[in-house]
């Protein structure tokens, strides 16, 4: 761990209007996130933590309080700044992969680096995210479902990326699978000092973090730290 | 209702950005059909009814000087109804406060005022009383054009002396719906003067006589073995050869127009229901694939294929009526606006609104059909569908390298225009479809804006080409070549030169056409003739020339021989050489050397019209003397006609325009609007994926309408081409021997149909454009497809 605080959350608040129904989503939440730390939200449906990390990607805007990148109020930026903070410094994940049918796990990658300013090779970044090199020219269709999900986290850290957020990335896959992809996002931690941020209904998940942050209602629960992280293949569910 | 139509309604509302695009692109159809032949049905009966009504004959002839008995004669040959002698003449009119002369044609009215054929349909005043040769009926467009009212009065030169007649009354005659002065028609140039026929006959020293007949027919009887016994009975007395209607000016005319909006029916409704059969074939196959899993719940729960078939059937078919009733409403609307034009333009004295049920069942017919051909395949593939299989997502998409591995051109491409590629040859169908589309749309514009460089041209090559003068005097009858010097001492005259025609027949075979042979000086240089180039053709020695269109008639060549019959004086029939054949794209021409056509004729060297180059400042003196000259018939302007034709042309240019300009631009923005809607459809999440990545909106745009832009660009040369097709048969189907269209297309006209579909699309692609900036990042995250 390095650096100091890679995000400060000031008590936001998040409220979606649907019709006549408020639903509060987010109702204050203080946090630090420090560079380097691989943290997993957990809690149930509903319970805020997708909202968070949306806010967290720039996807989503909050109705109250402040949202700190470094130094930079990301909560402030108007669409276009917010775009160019996600293709400068974020990487996503999603539990459905979100791959580009049309081109192959190389190109998928490609995409990314196309537009980016320091990027890696996207081979390397295929080959970190651990797809076999005789997969590289396969279309998604071609590829498992884990196949899938490891083009999409080389897709994500190809950018080197300062923070990789990952929305229930092996809520889709079987636990084989699923362990091989969590492995994948430590070694990124690991080897790339990325920060990782990575939401899961599976409590098991919380034992290879440095913090497990639960979430309910709308709040941070409570926050346990890991004196020590375990090694994804030692989680079973 | 049923809860599955309570669905389409909710389907038909939801989509209903789309569903309007195609009925628009339907409507459209329907409108072209409906208009086009709602109007062409309306005239057509409002001219049937204005003949019937007002005794239009059927067969005309005219001749020198027939005594009156051998209108007794006509009549009793078998199969005619009714004949009228009469006499026709033309005048040189002066009307005060009008500078150029007008052309006055002069026509016999019975003395008893009781007309048995072309009757007069009187707007004002009454018949000219017997015994007041001075009086006359005016045609009421002339009347209007001046002012004239009963009791005014205006001059006239007959026959060699000025005389002043006055307006008794105001007439229109089926027989001049339509009548030309000098190249369209001029209401203030040429007045049709009405008189008594022994006034007429006195004038032109006809008692006893008459120079024109009017022949009805039974019914059923045909018009051929008439007019061949017209022409023997007349043969003695100069007749000039028998005719039907369909020779007949204003009939022939108005058969063109009508010809038009016929074409016009069968050619732009196909277009537009091909593209909006083509749509509803691709929103159905998308709606389809998007309720794959509600169609496996409703077959699971029992209802039937047909049920579910029938179910998205109704949705298309709904499209296709809300398509007929737009078009139908626009097209019966714009078909009566329509015929009121043509009505005001011809000065109908009534219209006969007449579309027809039957129209509007063809208009159902048709739209249904386009619309549910369009959906039948999805359709099927829905009704075919196991509820097993349907109630599991459909297989990904398979995609293919647009190259083979290690080529390394593509690595050199952005993965977003690989995106563009591989999406394209996905579906190559489907692009090609939308590119032909797209490219119907440039041709609509192409084929029919074209006509305006095709009028362009033969204005051109008929008024800066060939017939170069600036107005033509011919005389009453037949003058001695030493006329010319007297029209070269008119004043305002810069350059004068004659010309002779002599009525004739040509033959070859059971070949023939009715038509003056013209006689040049072998050395012309203002009426002059060109070749199919445009390059001069010196008048040959020897020999006939004849126009590509009367070469055609008559299936003769350079080098064949053809018969002519000399209608004038000495009756003979020739053999005569085809020495050469050139181009004219308005009637039907013979010309031969003047002096050849002279000898021809065993007759002294002869002339009957003077082609003059005036001077533009001393304009109002030659037009002040032509008004006093006893032996000029008639002057025709060609180069002021030239100047209120380009006017007119204007004025309808922006029209026409418009109305095509509005047609293709429909054309275009549906078939990109729903492409655009379908591929956002199919698409959406990856695009909200790729924003999610940090791609802008302008970047993930292009993904989506790349692809448009690049299908646009491919539809241009395709449009081009089937524009130029499309020309290419609208100026064969409306060549009539009245006038071609030469087959003229400019560059700016293929470049300002692109232009149109150009911006149609951008439109399209912006509407859509909106929507893809408001792709819903966090949804796209929590959903599978």
């Amino acid at each position: 761990m390095s650096d100091g605080p890679i995000y400060t959350i000031e008590g936001i608040t998040k409220v979606y209007r649907t019709g006549e129904v408020e639903v509060h989503a987010l109702r204050g939440v203080d946090l630090t996130i420090d560079a380097g730390e691989f943290i997993v939200l957990l809690g149930p449906s509903g319970s805020g933590k997708s909202t968070l990390v949306n806010i967290l990607g720039g996807l989503d805007t909050v109705t109250d309080g402040k949202v700190f990148f470094r130094d930079e109020e990301i909560t402030a930026f108007g669409d276009g700044e917010l775009t160019k903070y996600r293709r400068d410094h974020v990487g996503f994940v999603f539990q459905f992969y979100n791959l580009v049918p049309s081109l192959t796990a190389r190109e998928n990658v490609s995409l990314v680096t196309e537009i980016a300013h320091d990027p890696m090779d996207p081979g390397e970044a295929l080959e970190i995210a651990g797809l076999p090199a005789d997969r590289h020219n396969h279309f998604p269709a071609q590829l498992s479902g884990g196949e899938q999900q490891r083009v999409a986290i080389a897709r994500a850290i190809a950018k080197k990326p300062e923070v990789l957020l990952c929305d229930e990335p092996t809520g889709a896959l079987d636990s084989k699978t699923g362990i091989r992809v969590l492995e994948a996002l430590a070694q990124v931690n690991r080897e790339l000092d990325t920060t990782v941020l990575v939401i899961t209904h599976n409590m098991a998940v919380g034992r290879m973090a440095d913090r497990v942050i639960h979430f309910a209602d709308g709040s941070v629960a409570r926050i346990e730290q890991n004196e020590k992280r375990e090694a994804p293949a030692s989680i079973a569910w | 209702m049923k809860a599955l139509d309570r669905k389409l309604l909710r389907d038909l509302l939801r989509l209903w950005a789309q569903v309007a695009a195609i009925a628009l692109v339907m409507a459209a159809g329907v409108m072209t059909l409906v208009l086009a032949v709602g109007a062409q049905r309306s005239l057509f009966e409002t001219r049937e009814a204005y003949y019937e009504r007002n005794a239009f004959a059927d067969i005309f002839a005219t001749a020198t000087r027939a005594p009156n008995r051998l209108g007794d004669e006509i009549a009793a040959l078998p199969g005619v109804a009714s004949v009228e002698t009469r006499i026709t003449q033309n005048a040189i009119l002066d009307i005060e406060g009008m500078a150029e002369p007008a052309s006055g044609m002069l026509v016999s009215v019975p003395d008893d005022g009781e007309q048995v054929l072309n009757r007069l349909y009187l707007r004002l005043g009454r018949l000219p009383a017997p015994g007041h040769p001075d009086e006359v009926v005016v045609n009421e467009p002339f009347a209007n054009a001046h002012g004239f009212v009963p009791g005014d009065t205006f001059g006239a030169v007959i026959n060699g002396r000025k005389r002043d007649l006055t307006i008794v009354g105001v007439a229109l005659s089926p027989e001049f719906i339509y009548v030309v002065t000098d190249l369209m028609p001029d209401d203030r140039r040429l007045g049709l003067v009405w008189m008594s026929q022994t006034a007429l006959s006195a004038a032109f020293d006809l008692d006893g006589a008459f120079n024109a007949i009017s022949v009805k027919l039974l019914r059923g009887q045909s018009p051929d073995v008439v007019i061949d016994e017209i022409d023997r009975l007349l043969e003695p007395y100069g007749g000039r050869g028998a005719h039907d209607r369909e020779d007949q000016q204003s009939h022939a005319f108005l058969d063109s127009e009508l010809n038009q909006l016929q074409a016009m029916s069968y050619v732009l409704p196909p277009i537009f229901l091909l593209v909006a059969g083509f749509l509803v074939n691709m929103i159905l196959s998308r709606l389809i694939a998007l309720e794959r899993e509600q169609i496996g719940l409703m077959k699971a729960v029992g209802y039937t294929g047909a049920a579910v078939a029938w179910h998205y059937l109704k949705l298309v078919i709904v499209i296709a009526l809300l398509g007929v009733l737009v078009g139908a409403s626009a097209g019966t609307l714009l078909g009566r606006g329509l015929t009121r034009l043509y009505g005001d333009f011809f000065h109908f004295p009534f219209l006969i609104f007449r579309a027809g049920v039957d129209i509007y069942l063809i208009a159902i017919v048709v739209s249904v059909s386009a619309a549910m051909l369009g959906a039948l395949r999805s359709v099927r593939a829905a009704a075919a569908l196991p509820p097993a299989v349907a109630m599991r997502p459909p297989a990904p998409a398979r995609y293919r390298q647009l190259l083979p591995d290690g080529v390394p051109l593509l690595s050199l491409l952005p993965q977003t225009t690989v995106m563009i590629g591989r999406n394209i040859v996905r579906r190559p169908l489907r692009a090609l479809f939308t590119s032909f589309g797209m490219s119907l749309s440039v041709a609509m514009l192409v084929g029919t804006l074209f006509a305006l460089d095709s009028v362009d041209e033969m204005i051109d090559v008929t008024f800066f080409g060939a017939e170069r003068q600036h107005a033509t005097l011919s005389f009453v009858h037949k003058l001695p070549a030493e006329a010319l010097y007297e029209a070269e001492r008119l004043p305002g005259v810069l350059a004068a030169e004659p010309a002779r025609m002599v009525a004739a027949r040509f033959r070859n075979g059971h070949l023939e056409r009715r038509l003056a042979i013209t006689g040049k000086p072998g050395d012309s240089t203002l009426s002059r003739l060109l070749d199919v180039e445009g390059h001069e053709v010196t008048m040959p020695d020897e020999g006939v020339v004849l126009t590509t269109a009367l070469a055609g008639i008559l299936d003769v060549g350079r080098g064949d021989t053809v018969e002519v019959e000399l209608m004038e004086e000495h009756r003979e029939t020739v053999l005569l050489p085809v020495s050469a054949v050139v181009e004219s794209y308005i009637g039907l021409g013979a010309y031969m050397d003047m002096d050849a056509l002279n000898r021809l004729m065993r007759e002294a060297p002869s002339i009957s019209a003077v082609h003059v180059i005036a001077d533009a400042s001393r304009i109002d003196e030659l037009y002040d003397a032509v008004k006093n000259l006893p032996l000029v018939g008639s002057i025709t302007l060609q180069r002021a006609a030239v100047e209120k034709f380009r006017e007119t042309m204007a004025e309808n240019l922006i029209m026409m325009v418009t109305i095509y300009v509005g047609l293709a631009g429909i054309i275009a923005f549906g078939v990109v609007y729903n492409g655009a809607r379908i591929q956002l459809s199919e698409q959406g999440r990856e695009l909200a994926s790729l924003r999610v990545l940090g791609f802008t909106r302008g970047e993930v745009s292009w993904i989506l309408l790349g692809e448009f832009a690049l299908l646009t660009l491919l539809a241009l040369p395709m449009g081009w081409l089937l524009g130029y097709l499309m020309a290419y048969s609208t100026a064969e189907g409306l060549a009539t021997e009245l006038f071609r269209l030469p087959l003229v297309i400019q560059r700016s006209t293929y470049g300002w149909a692109s232009v149109v579909v150009l911006v149609a699309s951008a439109l399209s692609a912006l509407i859509v454009r909106r929507r893809i900036d408001r792709l819903d990042l966090i949804e796209v995250l929590k959903t599978r497809e």
